[in-house]
């Protein structure tokens, strides 16, 4: 069953006016399964009963809880697994071969309470051939907030039950009272830092592997556009960048080329592009 | 797909088997170890998924695994942990008897699916 | 026994927070203590913890609010008719999960029981528990160590 297209608008117009997200056509089956716990809370038998009683009522509270379940972000550890095992597999071998100075640095672009940085850290340390490699993780979020909770590193319950594989969560995490706290050697690998997307990038230096996944789907093509050309700018010529699953390139900055690696997909600089960029 | 789930809660056995209907699966269940035994014994050909809780009357989750382990016929089911026992011991032990993935209740739909995503064991698309 | 191992009321509420958020899709507060937290005939669930600390964790509530703590579970309508077994179940097995949250936040505690749920008709006293809410009714919580 899907949302109705009467309660998708009513709930497009409310997120875009109250976050500047644009739930596209398509977005139908995200508000879908993001608004069917609070239906079922609110005793609803659908979405579309729920929805339908919120216009009637506008209760703000309600309505904050919407915006909120459909513009936080996801929080599973190796979220959508094919990016993480064509890290593994493909992208860290290749850049093995590459790089002469044993470090390998990356860009988690907003990486909301930290499961992404760290799934790349566990990632790296799977990976045998980056074995007594430097690896840096650079994560940015624009909420100083969720930067917080990312710094520190612990999850609830609810949290590790996320993706998280047993045996490299027995490995990597510690219990702390209701919690988890993943370990310090592995915090320490990632640098966490307030960023913008939207705004001109502050110095950074270069990275090999930029992870910005599920963000742009929320930004207009204008803007689109101004993020993909800065990532440019601090990305290795050789670099590989990650988009969401539903995201592309295409039609938005022709200047990137998706190469199939693994099950996954990456964008990658086109050759006689590289030279463009300063 | 086939599963069977053991569970001495019926509510709980109830809330997985939708889960795991949901995701296209046909589902048996059990109320303790023993009992679920006796319905692996029944089945044609094994399942693929047994979803094990620890606590139960009769047999436990871990005696339950480790009775499964024993038996080369039973060696393509695979095995995961649903259990409100969370330390980080009692994980490293379900592991050690034979457990292939370990859930801890209480749990979300979604994640019970990104465990299955996890073992390869998710047959159909849920569009999450 | 130490004190240290001996589960408290902020570990208590924050595992019924948890459960009640991810199974029930509802909130727990803490009932405020000048509220009138009455009702006649409910149901009390309890669940043993054992190891450096012993005793056991005891739920009592409304039984209109038990059918509604096992519609909440089983995603079911007040009118689908849940039957009597089918309403301990539900309750026993979501004291269970709060019982396995705080054992495994105690360091120490080795061991938890089976549920055990009965119907009741006195409220347990205020003063030795405490109670949290379930929408607009009163659940009563008690941590009961065994007799020294």
């Amino acid at each position: 069953m899907t949302i109705g297209t009467q309660a998708f608008a009513f709930v497009r117009e409310l997120v875009r006016a109250e976050s500047a997200i644009v739930l596209e056509t398509g977005k139908e089956y995200l508000v879908e399964s993001r608004l069917v716990p609070l239906a079922r809370a609110a005793g609803h038998p659908d979405v579309d009963a729920y929805v339908a009683d919120l216009s009637k009522r506008r209760t703000p509270a309600a309505l904050k809880q919407v915006v909120e379940a459909l513009t936080t972000n996801e929080t599973s550890w190796f979220r959508d697994s094919d990016p993480f095992t064509a890290l593994r597999q493909s992208v860290f071998p290749a850049l093995a071969k590459t790089r002469s100075n044993r470090t390998i640095r990356i860009w988690a672009g907003a990486c909301s309470s930290g499961q992404e940085p760290y799934s790349i850290v566990m990632t790296a340390l799977d990976t045998p051939e980056l074995a007594g490699w430097r690896v840096e993780v650079v994560a940015t979020d624009l909420s100083d907030e969720m930067l917080d909770r990312a710094r520190k590193g612990e999850y609830s319950q609810l949290e590790v039950n996320r993706g998280l594989p047993a045996t490299t969560m027995v490995r990597h995490f510690e219990r702390s009272g209701l919690s988890w706290r993943i370990n310090q050697s592995i915090r320490d690998r990632v640098e966490f830092r307030h960023l913008n997307l939207t705004r001109p990038l502050p110095p950074m230096g270069r990275f090999d592997v930029v992870f910005l996944r599920n963000v742009l789907i929320y930004f207009d093509l204008p803007t689109k556009r101004d993020v993909l050309k800065r990532v440019r700018q601090v990305m290795a010529p050789d670099g590989h960048l990650f988009l969401g699953a539903a995201e592309m390139t295409m039609g938005v900055d022709d200047a990137w080329e998706r190469v199939p690696a693994g099950r996954s997909s990456v964008y990658r600089i086109r050759e006689e592009q590289r030279t463009c960029v300063p | 797909m086939r599963a069977v789930i053991v569970d001495d809660s019926r509510a709980m056995r109830r809330i997985v088997g939708r889960i795991l209907g949901d995701a296209g699966y046909e589902i048996s269940e059990a109320g303790d170890g023993l009992e679920a035994l006796a319905v692996l014994e029944g089945l044609e050909s094994p399942p693929e998924l047994a979803c094990v809780d620890w606590n139960m009357p009769v047999m436990d989750g871990l005696t339950f695994i480790t009775e499964v382990r024993k038996r080369p016929e039973w060696r393509s089911i695979t095995l995961m942990m649903v259990t409100t026992e969370s330390e980080q011991d009692r994980i490293v032990r379900a592991l050690a008897a034979g457990a292939h993935e370990y859930l801890i209740k209480p749990f979300t739909g979604e994640a019970m699916l990104e465990k299955l995503d996890l073992l390869g064991l998710l047959p159909t698309s849920t569009g999450v | 026994m130490t004190s240290a191992s001996a589960p408290d009321e902020a570990l208590v509420l924050a595992a019924i927070e948890q459960v009640w958020g991810s199974m029930l899709y509802a909130s727990a507060e803490p009932w405020p203590a000048d509220r009138p937290a009455e009702f006649e005939s409910g149901l009390q669930a309890q669940i043993e913890l054992r190891g450096e600390w012993n005793g056991r964790l005891v739920l009592t509530c409304d039984s209109e609010v038990a059918t509604q703590i096992a519609g909440a579970m089983l995603g079911v309508g007040p009118d689908e008719g849940l039957e009597q077994p089918d309403v301990h179940d539900a309750v026993g097995e979501v004291l269970n999960v709060v019982g396995g949250s705080v054992k495994g936040a105690l360091p120490g505690t080795s061991a938890l029981g089976l549920p055990g749920v009965s119907e009741v008709t006195a409220v347990p006293s205020r003063g030795e528990s405490f109670v949290v809410s379930w929408g607009d009714a009163p659940v009563y919580v008690q941590i009961v160590p065994d007799a020294a």
